[in-house]
């Protein structure tokens, strides 16, 4: 018996939906998702129920559990500190400073914290946390 | 009638190319981007909630760290701040607030008793730090 090789269909006419469907996906992702730097180290922030949205673009100090901090992406030692901000307000006039600490970290490094801050000049914190619930 | 079967032309540019690159940007988007919904906490530092001596003295919350709290120097439950809170906002909405978490307090429960402060209606709610006795 002879079998007759079986004519395949196309492969554009397969694969269109497929490319469809990613292409969606792409979309989706692309403009949905925001593009952000990965913290420096792990950071679990707090969840809140009832605060403004905001944005984590720049001007965020991060607090690690163990107390390291980082502003921006860069780590940054408590001696230097004060001359960070002070770089950082210069760079950036207008953005306030967001904290984004450890949930699980002591409170009281975070109000320690602020009072370095506080003794550095900084008029406005906000500490950022995710929504809760989720 | 004959209907002649219409011949497709070859695609020009062979589809598998694309799809491998439309499926290296998906997959890349999907992994970098990041959907965290921010939440900003104002955190009125201290230097503004201590401004000027303000005639009416600020209750303070402190956060134990055994879990209970200690609301003008009675102790509460978690479950029992709320309606406290709201008691106290609809005395008088513009009662300050001092948040005082003890060494050891998670900063979780600190979002959660500013939330409560929050939800009750009250505005002026600032963190302040340990040592000064209350």
């Amino acid at each position: 018996m002879r079998l007759k090789p079986r004519k395949t269909a196309p492969d554009s006419e397969n694969v269109l939906p497929l490319i469809n469907i990613v292409f969606l996906l792409l979309i989706f992702f692309m403009v949905a998702g925001a593009l952000e730097r990965s913290d420096l180290f792990a950071v679990e922030p707090p969840a809140t129920r009832a605060a403004a949205e905001s944005d984590a673009a720049v001007g965020v100090l991060l607090l690690a559990a163990d107390g390291r901090l980082a502003l921006d992406g860069t780590a940054v030692t408590r001696e230097d500190l004060p001359a960070a901000l002070e770089a950082f307000r210069t760079a950036h006039p207008d953005e306030i400073l967001r904290l984004k600490a450890d949930a699980g970290g002591d409170a009281v490094a975070v109000v320690g914290l602020l009072d370095e801050l506080r003794a550095a000049g900084v008029q406005q914190v906000v500490l950022l946390a995710t929504e809760a619930g989720r | 009638m004959r209907i002649v079967r219409r011949v497709r032309p070859r695609a020009l540019i062979s589809l598998t190319p694309l799809i491998d690159v439309v499926f290296i940007l998906l997959v890349f988007f999907m992994l970098a981007s990041s959907f965290a919904d921010w939440r900003a906490i104002e955190l009125m530092t201290a230097g503004q909630a201590v401004r000027a001596p303000s005639p009416d003295p600020a209750v303070l919350v402190r956060v134990q760290a055994d879990g209970s709290l200690d609301l003008g120097g009675e102790r509460l439950t978690a479950e029992a701040l709320p309606a406290r809170l709201a008691a106290l906002a609809a005395a008088d909405a513009e009662r300050r607030l001092a948040v005082q978490p003890e060494a050891g307090v998670p900063l979780q429960r600190v979002v959660d008793v500013l939330d409560a402060a929050t939800a009750a209606g009250l505005r002026r709610v600032s963190l302040v730090g340990g040592g000064a006795g209350g």
